[in-house]
């Protein structure tokens, strides 16, 4: 019976030539390591937002007078409702750390660098839309954190003149934010960033495809030491196969990223769900000691520590341009970090400043 | 001109002109206009707000702190932070107006005292009319 299907799929879509070409003749460099699977891990990461997402978008309502209720009834009166809320708050925080990971790795492999520009600007444009689900997911549920925090997002275009209040109204749908910021949040998070999502994610991977999956400068053998020059698609042949190689490793790092997930589902629900977080949003009081995410912290502290709010929140998109477009301003072709003393010493100073600012904000 | 450029250009208008007439509005249905009705005034008794207390009311649907002062009197300003729009605190032991957002703070006046606030509180007219605090 399975054959007959497989020989019925060979006929029509050449299921053997398709494995063969993706699976089991699709080569990786020889060293490789585990965290050439993060992208895959954040592949997985998207794969469960989406899953948990329709399941809490059949019980949810987005309007102001009902979506914290909804929300609660998720949680308490539908069955396993937890579960998949659960599992969505956390596994947003989880795959941002996953993208993070991912490309602080691929800046210290030095494989953002030519031919593979674009596929690192691309990656930082899925970050960018990640945070842009974080976001708008954010105000969904209506709470205190959840409104407060919109309100002080919705207000960084007016550091800029002119335009600056032309783009918080755009964004809130009025002066201040509303149950309209809730619907307008709501169709970005469900029907405008998915498609986006899945523009950007189609040209990273397509480019990957296209150019071959880097490997790491730091192995003796390896051909690619210094960025390629002209196109060469690198078929790596006396590399190893995709599959079950470099596979079993990406199915590693999916369990590895289960385990943190239901650890954190288990043992400290609370822990994405601060008490502002479990109170309906008040438009009259602003909570004390209101924080953002753990991924928004350095910035937040950032704009505390800037007295000009102009200076801070252009200090902000500068610093997030030089990150996306970092490829184009690194133009040395060395490529292994151990080998460059400078941008070694940039790179340790910017994490523990990020570190130090993070720390800073939460207290 | 010729006709090959003339046909060319003749496009580009007619490809701006349809793009911006879906364009324009696209963006007057995103962003809506301001609000242009202006609220009524908001009337308030001296006696709800008793020395060294302050009370909250909308007005032009923004929140307003009323601070009865013992020295200054009656105070109004608006909540809303310069900042990011956070609404501000009212302490009656430091008479400081403190944003818990990024703690910027702010004097009975409504100006700046610290943090990255870039403009005073916004100070909202009222009477006294008898018993009566107008507002507006």
């Amino acid at each position: 019976m399975v054959k007959r299907i497989r020989d019925w799929l060979e006929v029509r879509i050449g299921l053997d030539e398709l494995i063969r070409q993706n699976l089991t003749e699709y080569r990786v460099p020889k060293h490789i390591n585990l965290f050439h699977a993060l992208g895959a891990v954040a592949v997985v990461g998207y794969v469960i937002q989406v899953i948990t997402g329709i399941c809490l978008l059949i019980y949810y309502i987005p309007h102001a007078d009902h979506a914290f209720r909804s929300v609660q009834d998720i949680m308490t009166k539908v069955p396993y409702g937890w579960l998949f809320r659960q599992m969505h708050v956390v596994g947003s925080n989880l795959l941002i750390t996953a993208v993070l990971l991912h490309m602080v790795t691929i800046f210290l492999m030095g494989n953002y660098k030519r031919p593979r520009e674009l596929t690192w600007v691309s990656g930082g444009m899925l970050l960018i839309i990640t945070l842009g689900f974080g976001l708008s997911g954010y105000l969904l549920p209506w709470t205190q954190l959840s409104y407060w925090a919109t309100t002080v997002v919705t207000s960084i275009p007016t550091a800029f003149p002119v335009v600056g209040d032309f783009f918080t109204r755009l964004l809130r749908g009025g002066n201040y934010v509303t149950g309209i910021t809730l619907t307008r949040f709501f169709a970005v998070h469900v029907s405008i960033l998915p498609p986006l999502f899945v523009l950007f994610i189609a040209l990273h991977i397509a480019l990957i495809r296209r150019i071959g999956l880097s490997a790491t400068p730091f192995g003796k053998s390896d051909e690619e030491k210094r960025p390629l020059t002209e196109y060469r698609k690198k078929t790596h042949p006396h590399g190893h196969p995709y599959y079950p190689y470099l596979f079993q490793r990406q199915v590693l790092m999916g369990i590895m990223y289960f385990i943190v997930m239901f650890a954190i589902v288990t043992f400290a629900p609370t822990f994405f769900f601060p008490e502002e977080a479990t109170v309906p949003a008040d438009a009259f009081q602003t909570p004390e000691n209101i924080r953002p995410e753990w991924y928004l912290l350095a910035p937040y502290q950032m704009l505390k520590l800037i007295p000009n709010k102009f200076l801070g929140i252009l200090m902000q998109i500068i610093l997030l341009a030089v990150f996306i477009f970092w490829p184009f301003l690194d133009t040395h072709k060395e490529k292994n970090i151990l080998k460059r003393p400078i941008l070694r010493g940039v790179f340790i100073v910017i994490m523990i400043s990020l570190v130090i600012l993070m720390w800073w904000g939460r207290r | 001109m010729r006709r090959r450029t003339f046909l060319r250009s003749l496009l580009a208008v007619c490809g701006t002109l349809s793009f911006a007439s879906f364009a324009y509005p696209l963006l007057r249905f995103l962003a809506p206009p301001g609000d242009t009705d202006k609220e009524k005034k908001v009337t308030l008794a001296k006696k709800d707000i008793p020395v060294g207390t302050s009370r909250v009311v909308l007005f032009d649907q923004k929140p307003v702190i009323v601070i009865n002062h013992q020295e200054k009197g009656f105070i109004a300003l608006s909540k809303v932070c310069t900042h990011l729009g956070c609404l501000v605190e009212f302490n009656p032991a430091t008479d400081i107006l403190l944003c818990p957002c990024h703690a910027g703070t702010y004097d009975l006046e409504g100006n700046v005292l610290s943090g990255p606030p870039p403009r005073p509180l916004a100070k909202i007219p009222f009477k006294v009319e008898g018993e009566q605090l107008v507002i507006g």
